[in-house]
């Protein structure tokens, strides 16, 4: 479904990603890793359309995206829960939830509404409430609610994690792995090494905006000389 | 009764100041632009209004067409002298603004003759009797009108409509609301379009209440406004309207007590000097 090739990124002069290629099927969950700076966020934001992309191609299903505006790409059923969540802070979770089906018609946008609701019972009971007001934890969930609303095939996940109490991240993983199950397909930027090799399908391991190893979660959990070079003790 | 009176007369001239600023604050909010020629808009308006009403001798439709021919000018602005310039530091577009506000007034001047045009038959010149003693002219009682009328429509769109959601999405983070599929150029357009249109419509408003036009009517307002919005605390449309009706309660109770001291326009800067001095960031702004 997504098939990128050769993708380079970067802001203005300075290069993020350099020629970074993979393959993504329908169902699977693909981990991006490696320590800050590596260009994980770059290439989410990069797929997006928000950084700029300098080479290479990025297909989704056959179709080269990469000339497309940031605004359009989201109706070729792609979404991100960005790095820092990004939620609308002024507007009211229900009206984040609305612009997160911006592009969808009012049957479908009520629809995807209570489909977050449903994946995150906690927003519900805070729709009326000023997105900024919320906990971290729920802030999170609304970020991966509102990609959901326009109903994607494939969600970009960034620094999903980061400052969260375990147990609401065990919440929004449980969410993950029934969106997998229901054949999306995920790209997961995650600084937690041993969540993301237990959620993941596949690995990909960026150093200095470099690929420098990919494969299956399985082999990249049972390589210890991996982990320990590029990722840090995990 | 005076008090009334003076309180009154200060809600007339605030609802033409929160016409005018209003616009000033979408723009700031939307652009980060301190967009001066907003003024020339509103100067604008008063000219077609003008001319429209003698022309056709309809009122109502030379508020519409003020409305909508000025709304496009403005959308015509943001296009040529604001989108070339968005990538630049703040104070470009700033001294563009200036620019062209300044160059307007001689346009003002060579098409419209540097004496100014009046109302030949002007509208809603008659009174009516508030209370004992203390009338309005009809056109005072407009001008309240149609601020509440075009501010509530505006809060109505922002809040009830999806194009106004994705409007203040697109204020709070441009890059996301993209993210999620709004075209931020036609939310620009939008927004300059709704910001001229209410300048318009104070521009014939003010033509009506002193029966002129003239090429520098802008100058004042264009100042004024300016303190009006940092007096709200910058971007904020509630502070921007407090800020608006307290200046003009203020000028109107202040012409008449310290009026010998400090003429109206002196004192709104003084007010806006006092409040700044207490609190930095303007009435309802954040820090």
């Amino acid at each position: 479904m997504l098939d990128v090739k050769n993708l380079s990124a970067g802001y203005g002069d300075i290069v993020a990603v350099r020629d970074f290629s993979f393959l993504l099927k329908p169902g699977k969950i693909l981990a991006l890793l490696g320590v800050n700076g590596a260009g994980k966020s770059s290439t989410l934001m990069t797929l997006m359309g928000i950084v700029e992309q300098k080479g290479g191609e990025i297909l989704l299903d056959g179709v080269d995206i990469s000339n497309l505006a940031a605004n359009r790409r989201i109706r070729q059923g792609m979404a991100i829960v960005p790095e820092g969540r990004r939620i609308f802070s002024d507007l009211s979770v229900q009206e984040n939830l609305t612009i997160g089906g911006h592009i969808v018609d009012a049957a479908t946008l009520k629809r995807g509404i209570a489909q977050a609701y449903e994946y995150f019972p906690r927003l519900a009971e805070r729709m009326g409430q000023k997105a900024g007001s919320l906990s971290g934890g729920e802030q999170q969930m609304l970020a991966i609610g509102r990609a959901l609303v326009s109903n994607p095939r494939l969600l970009l996940v960034d620094e999903l994690s980061l400052g969260l109490m375990p147990k609401i991240i065990d919440e929004c993983y449980d969410v993950l792995a029934k969106l997998r199950s229901d054949g999306m397909a995920i790209i997961l930027v995650e600084q937690n090494t041993e969540r993301a090799l237990a959620v993941a399908d596949d690995v990909a391991v960026l150093e200095a905006g470099n690929s420098v190893w990919s494969g299956s979660a399985a082999d990249a959990a049972n390589d210890s000389s991996l982990v320990e070079t590029f990722l840090g003790t995990a | 009764m005076l008090y009334l009176e003076l309180f009154i007369q200060g809600l007339v001239q605030g609802s033409i100041y929160g016409l005018i600023a209003l616009g000033l604050t979408l723009v700031y909010g939307l652009l980060r632009i301190l967009h001066v020629a907003h003024a020339a808009l509103f100067t604008l308006g008063g000219y077609i209004g003008v001319v429209v009403t003698n022309t056709t001798g309809s009122f109502p439709l030379a508020i519409v067409v003020a409305m909508v021919a000025v709304g496009l000018v403005g959308m015509a602005v943001y296009k040529l002298a604001y989108e070339p310039l968005l990538h630049r530091p703040p104070y470009i577009a700033l001294i563009a603004s200036i620019a062209l506000f300044i160059a307007s007034e001689e346009i003002f001047r060579i098409v419209f003759g540097p004496f100014g045009l009046s109302y030949i038959d002007p509208p809603l010149q008659g009174q009516i009797e508030i209370f004992a003693g203390f009338r309005l002219k009809y056109g005072e009682i407009l001008v309240m009108g149609i601020a509440i009328v075009m501010l509530s429509a505006l809060a109505w769109l922002s809040a009830k409509t999806r194009t106004g959601i994705a409007w203040r999405a697109t204020v709070t983070d441009p890059e996301m609301a993209a993210a999620f599929g709004i075209n931020i150029q036609n939310v620009r357009y939008l927004n300059f379009f709704i910001a001229s249109a209410l300048a318009a419509v104070a521009g014939v408003l003010v033509a009506l209440l002193n029966n002129l036009v003239e090429p520098t009517m802008g100058s004042v307002p264009s100042y004024k406004a300016l303190a009006i919005i940092v007096l709200g605390g910058l971007g904020s449309i509630r502070g921007t309207l407090v800020a608006s009706l307290a200046l003009g309660i203020i000028e109107s109770f202040g012409t008449i007590y310290v009026g010998h001291l400090l003429d109206r326009d002196a004192l709104a800067f003084a007010f806006l000097i006092l409040i700044l001095m207490v609190r930095p960031q303007g009435l309802l702004g954040g820090k």
